[in-house]
């Protein structure tokens, strides 16, 4: 019985297998071959350069701009989206009815083109759009909102937020549902303040989908590209230039591919790092509130 | 165990049998049924792909020997990407057009396309085909610094200025800015007025993409430099001078409040700027849009702005947004001379760069452009393309050096924007650009 399953697990499993080994493993040791030539795809002559990708991507300072940049990215982008499903979660969840609609709603944006809504966007931000012309006529004021680096860095961060927070609030939706009423009632019955019950009843509670909220925008935050490729193209000075952006220059504009595959496998480390440690912080705080 | 090493060597053999069967299956002859097969790729252009399946239909009827397959390239996610997994895959077409002279010159250092003037198949058609359109002077422009030709121009859009005529009128000013002097006097008319346009809106102006220098810098620096090259081969010959008076005009337009690099939604047609850097390729898009804009009624074309001292310079040189024709490498000896014969066909009668001109809006690269008698009844019709065909033999074209994106974004980061922004001196920003462009070298 036992290696019948077996055989129906493989069975089941391989047709992911297969494309997973085509797709992704194959090219992934390419890639990491390529990642030691100067290769460029297009010239007949292919030479080992060793180390020498790696070690260029550690010294440009491009790629230093990018490291930073992500992390800048991470830091405003994952609790900004964090925060937006929160309420989104927070809101739906206590709506009497219509909740499913409601959902769908909020999860429109994340079905959206990310080049589309760049384009409006970039046209609503622009000197001439409804925003600044507004602002002007009223306060006098004027904002380069995707020229000066601060503003285009959060520009970038609200887009992907809005885009994302509605998908995270189906994940948090369900944990807030899954805290049995009851908790609340005993909760209320010794006295609890509303804040206190969110803080320490409902945040706790939701463990499992914070967790996997936090680590999926992490992940979304090392992968940003499109916006950022439609609105700023990595600038004002590459005060917006992600790995992403870096890896695509390199590749598909330079046409340096050995370059661009070490400069992924770099990204890639740094992306995994990251989010272990992440992991592992997340896990403590987990931890101390009971869970495994 | 069995069971699961089964499982991972079939995997194995099923993805090493898939990518033997995707491999490129590619006739080496280029022959079949006794004709010569080429695969041309057109632009991701409707219109141009249109033009070249009318020309390779007619072609065909008057060479039945030769079969010439138009597809239109993809941009996955660029044109040159696109060609770049063509030719690593083994999949290039015979010859394509879209090819600009910088990523010709990438495409010639890694040895994927024909040096049409060296190889033995394709130099004497190459001769008959510079005759026969009348662009020896056009051509010249696109010789790269190891003296080949890699590629058969194909459009040249030379970048002009346009100016609001009415913008002008309102502010007093009675002729169109020449020189950079010129220019500021617009900018103190429109402070004096207490404007809220500005004389230049340049939205892309701090955008360190490589590509853009080429419609805010070097349209300015091919005219003060006279066309001198910026870098040539592996030299940076760029003129300093002309540079630097470039960097201290655009440092002086920004810090008086008239040169606007905040993203903006057409500035020129929406007056909010008096002037700015038109490529041909916009006059469509206003057709629709902004059908009250009337060229000579309430704007003009013009060479770009130079610096005083060229006040009476004569054939003011611009930035050329120009493409060709390329054979690649790959392509076998009858491809080569049927590719040549395809394009001796199309460019010997001026009547399909008339056809070239009416279907795509964009200017054929020849010398005659303005004055070729085919072309009188398009320019009357459209008056707003005759100084771009005038300004053909002016307009030079993007550099032959394959690093051209590490360089420009050099040029951008280091100095443009810089210089443009006030963040450095004009002069520092050029010498820290130039150290900056040298290490690419």
């Amino acid at each position: 019985m036992n290696k019948r399953n077996d055989k129906l697990g493989f069975a089941f499993t391989a047709p992911y297998i297969i494309f997973t080994t085509i797709f992704f493993l194959l090219p992934l040791l390419w890639s990491i071959w390529l990642a030691f030539t100067n290769w460029n795809l297009i010239s007949p002559d292919i030479q080992n350069v060793g180390l020498g990708n790696f070690i260029d991507a550690l010294k440009s300072p491009a790629i230093h701009a990018a490291f930073f940049v992500t992390y800048k990215f991470l830091l405003v982008f994952v609790p900004l989206a964090v925060v937006l499903s929160m309420i989104i979660a927070v809101l739906v969840h206590g709506l009497p009815k219509f909740k499913g609609l409601y959902l769908v709603a909020f999860f429109l944006p994340y079905l959206s083109s990310g080049v589309v809504t760049s384009l409006i966007v970039k046209g609503f931000l622009s000197y001439n759009g409804p925003l600044n012309t507004w602002l002007r006529n009223r306060f006098d004021v004027n904002i380069d909102w995707l020229g000066s680096p601060n503003t285009a860095l959060f520009v970038v961060s609200f887009m992907i937020a809005w885009k994302m927070s509605g998908y995270y609030a189906l994940i948090l939706i369900s944990g807030l549902e899954s805290i049995n009423d009851e908790i609340y009632e005993a909760a209320m019955m010794d006295g609890a303040s509303n804040r206190t019950i969110f803080w320490k009843i409902t945040v706790p509670m939701m463990y499992p989908s914070l967790y996997t909220v936090l680590i999926l925008a992490v992940g979304v935050s090392f992968g940003i590209f499109t916006e950022v490729y439609q609105l700023t193209g990595g600038g004002p000075n590459y005060a917006t230039n992600t790995w992403q952006m870096e890896i695509y220059n390199q590749a598909f504009v330079n046409l340096k591919s050995g370059y661009a595959s070490a400069i992924a496998i770099l990204a890639s480390i740094v992306t995994f790092m990251s989010i272990s440690v992440i992991r592992k912080l997340i896990e403590k705080w987990g931890h101390h509130y009971g869970w495994n | 165990m069995f069971a699961k090493k089964a499982l991972v060597g079939l995997s194995l053999l099923v993805a090493a049998g898939t990518l033997a069967a995707c491999g490129g299956s590619s006739d080496k002859s280029g022959t079949a049924n006794g004709k010569t097969e080429i695969t041309f790729w057109a632009a991701p252009n409707p219109t141009q792909v249109k033009y070249w399946k009318q020309m390779a239909s007619d072609f065909e009827k008057a060479n039945k020997d030769i079969t010439v397959k138009v597809t239109q390239m993809k941009e996955s996610p660029s044109s040159e990407a696109t060609i770049q997994s063509a030719i690593a895959s083994g999949t290039a077409p015979t010859m394509s057009e879209n090819i600009t002279r910088s990523f010709a010159a990438q495409l010639a250092q890694s040895k994927a396309i024909v040096s049409l003037n060296k190889d033995a198949e394709t130099k004497s058609a190459l001769t008959s085909i510079v005759d026969s359109r009348d662009m020896a002077k056009t051509i010249d422009g696109w010789k790269f610094s190891d003296g080949g030709q890699y590629v058969v121009p194909l459009y040249s859009n030379p970048m002009l200025f346009g100016w609001r005529l009415d913008m002008l009128k309102d502010l007093g000013i009675k002729s169109v800015p020449k020189t950079y002097s010129d220019v500021m006097n617009v900018a103190k008319a429109l402070k004096a007025k207490n404007s809220k346009s500005v004389v230049w809106a340049l939205p892309t102006g701090a955008d360190p993409t490589a590509w853009q220098r080429w419609f805010d810098f070097f349209p300015l620096y091919d005219a003060a430099s006279d066309g001198q090259a910026f870098v040539t081969g592996k030299k940076l010959v760029a003129d300093s001078k002309a540079g630097k008076e470039v960097f201290d005009f655009v440092q002086e337009l920004h810090q008086s409040g008239n040169l606007l690099t905040s993203k903006a939604t057409d500035p020129f047609e929406t007056k909010l700027a008096v002037m700015n850097i038109i490529g041909s390729w916009t006059f469509p898009n206003w057709k629709e849009k902004y059908p009250d804009l009337e060229y000579g009624k309430n704007y003009t074309l013009t060479a770009p702005v130079v610096p005083d001292s060229m006040k009476d310079a004569k054939n003011v040189k611009t930035y050329a947004d120009a493409k060709g024709i390329v054979v690649y490498a790959k392509a076998t000896t009858a491809q080569k001379k049927a590719a040549m014969k395809f394009m001796q066909f199309v460019f010997k009668d001026a009547k399909n760069d008339l056809s070239f001109l009416k279907t795509t809006s964009l200017l054929p690269a020849r010398d005659d452009a303005a004055t070729n008698k085919e072309f009188t009844s398009y320019f009357e019709a459209n008056p707003y393309m005759k100084p771009y065909a005038e300004n053909v033999p002016n307009a030079i074209p993007a550099m032959d050096n394959a690093d051209y994106n590490d360089i420009q974004e050099k040029l951008g980061k280091d100095g443009w924007i810089p210089a443009l922004k006030g963040e450095k001196s004009p002069a520092k920003a050029w010498s820290d650009m130039i150290a900056s462009i040298k290490g690419s070298l």
